[in-house]
C-alpha cells in the first residue's frame, strides 16, 4: 500500500521533471543556435568588410594574417568562381565556387550566408561571403568560414548544468515523494490496521486520526458505519436471544429443517419428548431421525404444497408418544426455504379425554345397575309378587340393598367432587396414628374375621403425631383397610405397619391378595377404576375408594404409593407429612 | 467450477434421497409387522386386511427405489462406498419387499385364526415380533450410520429370534398332542412364528450387506471366510 502509493507519486514527480526538462531543452537549444551563430556571423562580416577594404592584392597577402586573427578560413573568388586565394587549401586543386549557396546570395544581396555540414572536418561550417566590388561591378567574392564547434560547445556546458539541475530535483523529489506518501498513506494505514482488526474480531474502539482532510471523513463515516453495524449486532443478538430463550423454555418442541432438509436445530422440549431415545438428531433427516411414515408423508405433503400441514401423529410402540405435529415453512431468502415444525405432546391430553369419557361411561353404569335391580324388582312386585309376603319381603330387602348401594356411590360422589371443589372443611389437629388404626382394625375386624383374615398391627407406639382431620382419616384408612380384607382370599394376612422419615410419616398396609398387574398400578387412583371389572362389583365396592384416599391423602399434603406383584400382593402406602418442631 | 460443485451437491442428495427410501421402506415394512401382529393379538381382521392393502404401496416403492439406483448406476457412475452402497440398496430393496410379504403372510393367517376361537393367549409372539421390528431399525440404522457394530448386534440378535420360534414350537406340539382339533389353529400360529423368524433372517442379511458395504468383506456366507482366509 505505502510502496505503491510512493511509487505512483515517485512516477508522476519524475514524468513532470522530466517534461518540463525536454520543454526547457526544446526551447534553449534551438536559441542557443540562433544567437551564437548570429553572432559569429557578425563577427565573420565585419572580418570580411575589413578585408575587402584592402586591394586584391593586398587581400592575397593579408589572407593568412587575418585567418589567423578571425580563426576563420578565407578564401577569394574572382567572378567566374575561381578561387584565386585561400588561407588553407592549395587553389590549384580546388574547384569553382560559383554555385555555393553563400556566393549565390551574396551575388544578389551582396552578402550571404550558409550553414553546411562539411565532410572534410566533420562539423557544421558557418560560411560568410560579401562580394567585392568596383563601382557597380562585382569583381569577386571574400568568403569566410568557420566551424561551429564553439556552438556545440556551448550547448554542451549548458546541457550539462541542465542534466545536473536534473539530477538535484530528481533527488528532491524522491524525498519528497517518499514524504509525501508516508504523510499521505498514515491514516490509511491506520484505517487498515483498524478494519483489519475488525475484521479478526478483536474488540475495537473508535478510530482516531490526527488529520483533517478527506481522510478523516473516510474514518468518522468508518467510526459511525461500525457504530451502526455494532448496535445492529446487539439488536440481532438481542433478538435471537429472546427466540432462544422462547424456543427453549417453551413446551412445545420445536426443530427446523434446513435448506437440504436435514435436522439444523432441536429445542430443550423436543430433546425431552424424545427423551434421548433417537440420540443425537442434528444434521439427520427427518425419516432417520424419526422413522416415522407418518411424519414422513406429512412433510412430503407440506413440501409439495407448501401450504401449512397440520397432523396427528404416533411415535415409538412400546411407550407411545402422541404429537401434534403443525410444519410450516421459515421465511427467508426466497431461495433458501427453512422448515419447522412443531410438536405438541398430547400424550396426556388424550389419556385425560379417555379417563373423562370412560367417567362418563362408568358413571351411567354404576348407576343404572342397581337401579335396573330396583325397577326390576319393584316391577316384579306390581305384577303380583305384593300377595305374598315372604316373597315382597326378601325383593324389598334386595331394592333396599340396591338403594343404599346408590346411595354409597352418590355420597363417595359427591365427597370427592367436594374434594376437587374444596368444599369440604377440615378440622386439622394433632393425631397420632397409631390411635387411629386401632380404631379402624376395630371396624374392620368383623368383616376379616369371616374370612379368617388375621390383621397384623405393626405399629410403634411412638410415632409422632400428624396433622390431620381425625374423621376423614378415618375415612381413607377404612378405605384402604377395607380393600386389603377384600382383596384378600380367605385366610389370607394383612400386616400393618409404619415408619417415620424426617419429612413423613409412612403407614403402610401390606396384604397377601390378589395384587394388581403392573402396568395397571398408576391407574388405581382413577375414578371407577377397576382392575378386575367383574370381580370387584361384586364384592360390593363403588370403585371410588382409591380414588377418594387419593384425593385426601393430597388434601392433608402427602401421598398415597402402591407396590404391587401380580398374584401375591399388594403394599399401600399413606404418606403424612411431618411438620417440622 | 461452480457447475461441478452444484452437480456433487446434487448427486449428494440423489443419494440421500435413497437413504431416505430405505428408511420409510423399512419403517412401512415394521409397521406392516406391528399391524398385523397387533390384528392377531387384538383378533381384528380389519386391521390384517390393511395390512394386504398397505403392501402395494410396499411394492410400488420398492420398484421406484431400486430404478433409483440402477439411474445412478448409469448416470453416476458411482466409485468406492458410494458404488457399494448403491448395489447394497438395491439388494436390500429386495429383503425389504419379502420382508413386506412375509407381513402380508401373516395377516392372511391372522385373519384365519380370528375366525376360530383364541387356541391360547399370545405372549411370546408379540414380543418375538417386537424383536424382530428392532432387527430391522437397527440394520437400516447400521446402513445409515455405517455402524459395524451395530450390524454385528442385528446378527447377534438373530439367535433369540431363532429359539423364541423354537420354544413356541415345541409349545404348539404340547397343546397338538393334547387336542386334535387344535391342530389346525396350531399350525397357523407355527406359521406365524415362521415368517417371523425368516423377517429376522432378512434383517440379517442386511445386516450382512451392510458389513461388505463398510469393510468390502463378504460374510454372508461361510465360504465367503474361507476364501478371504486363503487369499490372506
Amino acid at each position: 500500500m505505502k510502496r505503491n502509493l510512493f511509487l505512483k507519486i515517485l512516477f508522476s514527480y519524475l514524468v513532470i521533471v522530466s517534461l518540463s526538462f525536454f520543454i526547457l531543452d526544446l526551447l534553449i537549444k534551438n536559441e542557443i543556435k540562433k544567437v551564437m551563430t548570429g553572432k559569429i556571423e557578425a563577427e565573420l562580416l565585419t572580418y570580411a568588410e575589413l578585408l575587402n577594404l584592402n586591394s586584391a592584392q593586398k587581400m592575397s597577402d593579408q589572407l593568412k594574417q587575418i585567418a589567423r586573427i578571425s580563426s576563420s578560413r578565407v578564401t577569394l573568388v574572382d567572378a567566374q568562381g575561381k578561387v584565386f586565394a585561400d588561407s588553407e587549401k592549395d587553389i590549384a586543386k580546388m574547384e569553382n565556387h560559383l554555385n555555393r549557396p553563400e556566393l549565390q546570395e551574396a551575388k544578389l544581396r551582396g552578402k550571404g550566408k550558409s550553414i553546411r555540414f562539411s565532410s572534410s572536418i566533420g562539423i557544421d561550417m558557418l560560411y560568410v561571403a560579401i562580394t567585392i566590388k568596383e563601382g557597380s561591378e562585382i569583381k569577386g567574392y571574400v568568403r569566410l568560414a568557420r566551424p561551429l564547434d564553439d556552438v556545440q560547445s556551448m550547448i554542451e556546458k549548458v546541457y550539462q548544468s541542465i542534466f545536473l539541475a536534473m539530477m538535484i530535483v530528481t533527488v528532491i523529489a524522491l524525498v519528497i515523494a517518499l514524504i509525501f506518501s508516508y504523510r499521505l498513506s498514515a491514516p490509511i494505514r491506520a484505517m487498515e490496521r483498524f478494519t483489519e482488526r475488525l475484521r479478526q474480531g478483536h474488540p475495537v474502539g473508535t478510530l482516531l486520526l490526527e488529520t483533517a482532510d478527506e481522510t478523516k471523513k473516510l474514518a468518522d463515516n468508518i467510526n459511525y458505519l461500525l457504530d451502526e453495524l455494532q448496535s445492529q449486532i446487539r439488536l440481532a443478538n438481542e433478538e435471537k436471544s429472546k427466540l432462544m430463550t422462547a424456543f427453549t423454555s417453551m413446551t412445545e418442541g420445536v426443530l427446523i429443517l434446513n435448506t437440504e432438509d436435514k435436522i439444523e436445530f432441536v429445542n430443550q422440549a423436543l430433546s425431552n419428548i424424545l427423551s434421548e431415545q433417537y440420540g443425537d438428531i442434528n444434521g439427520k433427516t427427518l425419516m432417520e431421525a424419526f422413522r416415522s411414515v407418518d411424519l414422513q408423508k406429512a412433510f412430503l405433503e407440506f413440501k409439495e404444497t407448501r401450504i401449512n400441514v397440520s397432523r396427528e401423529i404416533t411415535l415409538g410402540n412400546i411407550e407411545p408418544v402422541i404429537l401434534n405435529v403443525s410444519i410450516s415453512a421459515v421465511q427467508g431468502h426466497p431461495e433458501e426455504e427453512k422448515t419447522m415444525i412443531v410438536f405438541h405432546d398430547v400424550t396426556r391430553l388424550k389419556k385425560l379425554e379417555k379417563i373423562r369419557i370412560d367417567f362418563v361411561a362408568n358413571v351411567t353404569h354404576e348407576i343404572r345397575t342397581p337401579l335396573t335391580a330396583i325397577i326390576g324388582y319393584l316391577e316384579t312386585i306390581k305384577a303380583g309378587a305384593i300377595n305374598n309376603i315372604n316373597e315382597t319381603k326378601k325383593f324389598i330387602d334386595i331394592i333396599l340393598k340396591q338403594a343404599e348401594r346408590l346411595n354409597r356411590l352418590v355420597e363417595d360422589l359427591l365427597t370427592i367432587s367436594k374434594i376437587e371443589l374444596n368444599e369440604i372443611r377440615f378440622n386439622f389437629e394433632n393425631v397420632f396414628l397409631s390411635d387411629a388404626v386401632t380404631n379402624v382394625i376395630s371396624i374392620v375386624e368383623k368383616k376379616a374375621t369371616s374370612k379368617k383374615i388375621t390383621i397384623e398391627n405393626n405399629m410403634p407406639e411412638k410415632l409422632r403425631p400428624v396433622r390431620a382431620d381425625r374423621d376423614r382419616l378415618t375415612q381413607i384408612l377404612v378405605n384402604v383397610l377395607d380393600n386389603a380384607v377384600k382383596f384378600t382370599p380367605e385366610s389370607g394376612k394383612v400386616i400393618i405397619a409404619a415408619d417415620e422419615t424426617d419429612a413423613h410419616s409412612v403407614v403402610s398396609i401390606i396384604d397377601t391378595g390378589i395384587g394388581v398387574p403392573k402396568d395397571e398400578i398408576q391407574r388405581l387412583g382413577e375414578r371407577f377404576y377397576r382392575v378386575d371389572k367383574t370381580r370387584s362389583r361384586d364384592l360390593g365396592g363403588t370403585g371410588l375408594g382409591l380414588s377418594i384416599v387419593k384425593h385426601l391423602m393430597i388434601a392433608h399434603g402427602g401421598r398415597m404409593e402402591i407396590e404391587s406383584q401380580f398374584g401375591r400382593g399388594t403394599k399401600v402406602s399413606l404418606f403424612f407429612p411431618l411438620h417440622k418442631v | 467450477m461452480e457447475e461441478r460443485r452444484h452437480t456433487s451437491s446434487h448427486y449428494e442428495m440423489e443419494l440421500q434421497e435413497i437413504k431416505d427410501g430405505l428408511i420409510y421402506l423399512g419403517a412401512l415394512t415394521e409397521k406392516a409387522i406391528q399391524t398385523a401382529m397387533q390384528s392377531l393379538t387384538e383378533r381384528n381382521s380389519d386391521l390384517a386386511h390393511r395390512v394386504i392393502k398397505d403392501d402395494d404401496e410396499i411394492d410400488k416403492l420398492d420398484s421406484e427405489l431400486e430404478e433409483r439406483c440402477i439411474r445412478i448406476l448409469a448416470l453416476r457412475q458411482p466409485t468406492a462406498i458410494d458404488l457399494r452402497f448403491i448395489t447394497t440398496a438395491i439388494k436390500i430393496t429386495g429383503h425389504l419387499e419379502r420382508i413386506g410379504d412375509m407381513a402380508v403372510n401373516i395377516a392372511e393367517k391372522a385373519i384365519q385364526l380370528n375366525e376360530e376361537p383364541q387356541l391360547k393367549s399370545y405372549i411370546d409372539l408379540p414380543r418375538m415380533a417386537n424383536i424382530v421390528g428392532e432387527m430391522i431399525k437397527n440394520s437400516l440404522d447400521a446402513l445409515i450410520r455405517n455402524d459395524l457394530e451395530l450390524a454385528e448386534k442385528v446378527r447377534q440378535t438373530e439367535q433369540i429370534v431363532d429359539d423364541f420360534n423354537e420354544q413356541i414350537f415345541r409349545e404348539l406340539l404340547t397343546f397338538m398332542m393334547e387336542n386334535s382339533k387344535s391342530i389346525h389353529r396350531a399350525l397357523l400360529i407355527m406359521q406365524v412364528s415362521k415368517n417371523l423368524e425368516r423377517i429376522a433372517d432378512h434383517a440379517k442379511g442386511i445386516a450382512d450387506m451392510v458389513t461388505y458395504m463398510v469393510t468390502g468383506e463378504c460374510v454372508r456366507h461361510q465360504t465367503c471366510t474361507l476364501n478371504e482366509k486363503e487369499k490372506a
